[in-house]
């Protein structure tokens, strides 16, 4: 049977390849007629190698793209982020280091434990922190640092995302210095560092441990959730508890957290000073092969927005109108405006901003597109955040596929 | 459909997952605020819904060829196959510099003499010149 031409070659070979041990079954099917967009059980990234497998067996959650099974990589199919502003637990992206994760966290016995340069060690229960906390609550986006990596021009290596790494939801819990306190942070402290019930499978890799500045720690803003869209996490998502970190990458929002340690000097470990390093420019951005780059861990979240109801290569009736909608998020603070644009960026016009949930929060925006003539349009989106920042006309591009926040853009056509 | 994942009664463990959550949540939700009001202390963790999940698995096997073992019995200790066949394709030396990384930050096993024939091997299923 012949595969649609759509598919880049490479991408068809490498994707049946990957279900080669059925031996035969199922890959008639797998890429029909609509392989472009995928099928009802694949999905088809416009970039080499960038078929993947919609799964639905995975526990607590619904359709999922999977990029990898262990330990887990699970992506939210992008349809999803037109159906709300928040991000159904059932659909949020999921993404582990480790693969030796607790399948089960006995509630009863759990404790979080604080200690470290702390006037006296504390550990809390569950029950501890819904009932001897006031509870907090924050809509904030959660966004891997390596999203739509899959779209890097040259392409780096890592787990190949689109753009549905990330997700918005309604965080309950309670604030990170309120657990301080109890513990009492000593003068000379410097960092605090989080660390979560999941280890590597060899004891030499270095366990998945991330730290924050005393003085983040302590803004009142950096929270530790024990809900999520008014749900316990599911487990994939951190279960029991989840540092939730408002406007700063993923990394930092460590999951099954259970151990926070104050430090008196800077965090050395792996997962500080070796990994999710960033050159220090502005977007993280280098040219390739540049040499001499100073790295710095990653940090705040720069601005993005999206189409959600219209894909690429979509076509319009001419003289229809459609209402052209989809989110932006303003990184590490709110949104002030989106523009679109019509005409592949020479004219931008503002869009209408739906309800504000917060300054973390996706929002959503929309635009009524009339199309009055035929023939092809480039439609784009550009967010704009409270502190003027803003989303680059090119790509920025780094060795680690890190922060990409370049316009986004649809081709489409009026018939 | 296909055989990335294996979940021996994966209908009965989401069953039990969705009907705890919701009857658990519910309580824990309802009760917290209600103890909160009266000021009782602890009736504790009955209220916390009861995961236990089936974490996702992989029968995904790297293709044929010289060198897929070496791949088999070293990446498979800490990834499934699936990091590596969704990768752009990669140059022979960037493959290396993935092993050397694999072993000097995650401590991978794989022995000098084995560096080579893998580079080449993941060069041959998924590179580029």
């Amino acid at each position: 049977m012949q595969r649609s031409v759509l598919v880049p070659p490479q991408s068809r070979r490498q994707f049946l390849a990957g279900v080669a041990g059925v031996g035969g079954l199922g890959l008639t099917g797998l890429l029909g007629a609509r392989a472009w967009s995928g099928t009802e059980d694949s999905v088809v990234f416009p970039f080499v190698n960038g078929g993947r497998n919609l799964v639905k067996t995975l526990p607590q959650k619904g359709a999922m793209v999977l990029q990898r099974a262990r330990p887990p990589l699970l992506e939210t199919p992008f349809e999803v982020f037109d159906q709300g502003i928040f991000t159904p637990n059932d659909r949020f992206y999921v993404r582990w280091h480790l693969a030796n994760i607790p399948a089960f966290v006995d509630p009863a016995t759990f404790r979080l434990k604080v200690r470290g340069h702390v006037k006296q060690s504390v550990s809390f229960t569950l029950d501890d922190l819904v009932r001897k906390f006031k509870p907090v609550e924050i809509a904030a986006v959660n966004q891997c640092s390596g999203n739509s990596r899959g779209f890097f021009a040259p392409r780096v290596a890592g787990g190949q995302w689109a753009n549905g790494a990330m997700g918005n939801a309604l965080w309950r819990g309670v604030s990170l210095k309120a657990v301080l306190d109890r513990a009492g942070v000593k003068a000379g402290a410097l960092q605090v560092r989080f660390n979560g019930l999941d280890t590597g499978i060899l004891p030499q890799t270095p366990d998945f441990m991330k730290s924050l500045d005393v003085d983040h720690s302590l803004d009142g803003e950096v929270m530790i959730a024990y809900a999520m869209n008014g749900k316990p996490l599911p487990l994939l998502n951190g279960y029991p508890l989840r540092l939730v970190v408002p406007g700063w990458y993923a990394t930092y929002w460590v999951k099954m957290l259970d151990d926070i340690e104050v430090l008196d000097k800077p965090d050395d470990n792996f997962w500080m000073t070796r990994a999710y390093l960033i050159p220090d420019t502005p977007l993280a951005d280098m040219v390739p092969g540049q040499l001499g780059v100073k790295l710095i861990p990653i940090n705040r979240m720069v601005p993005r927005s999206f189409f959600t109801n219209v894909k690429d290569q979509a076509k319009f009736q001419v003289g229809e109108t459609t209402t052209v909608r989809g989110i932006a998020f303003g990184g590490d603070t709110g949104v002030a405006k989106v523009l679109f644009s019509a005409d592949a960026g020479s004219h931008w016009q503002e869009a209408r901003l739906g309800s504000d949930h917060g300054k973390y929060s996706f929002r959503q925006w929309t635009v009524e597109l009339r199309h009055s003539s035929a023939g092809p349009q480039t439609l784009m989106v550009k967010a704009f955040n409270t502190a003027g920042a803003s989303q680059p006309d090119g790509a920025n591009w780094n060795g680690s596929g890190f922060m990409r926040n370049v316009v986004e853009s649809v081709s489409v056509q009026s018939v | 459909m296909f055989k990335e994942l294996r979940f021996a009664s994966t209908v009965s463990v989401l069953l039990c997952v969705a009907i705890s959550s919701l009857v658990c949540g519910v309580a824990w939700w309802s009760s917290a605020k209600a103890d909160s009001a009266s000021g009782k202390k602890d009736v504790a963790s009955r209220q916390w819904a009861i995961v236990r999940v089936e974490l996702p698995a992989s029968d995904e096997s790297f293709p044929p060829g010289i060198g897929a073992d070496i791949a088999s019995s070293q990446c498979l200790i800490c990834h499934s196959a699936g990091m590596v066949l969704t990768q752009p394709p990669l140059k022979k030396d960037e493959w290396r510099a993935e092993i050397v990384k694999m072993r000097s930050a995650y401590g991978a096993p794989i022995p000098d003499d084995q560096v080579d024939g893998l580079s080449a091997y993941l060069k041959n299923i998924n590179g580029r010149d």
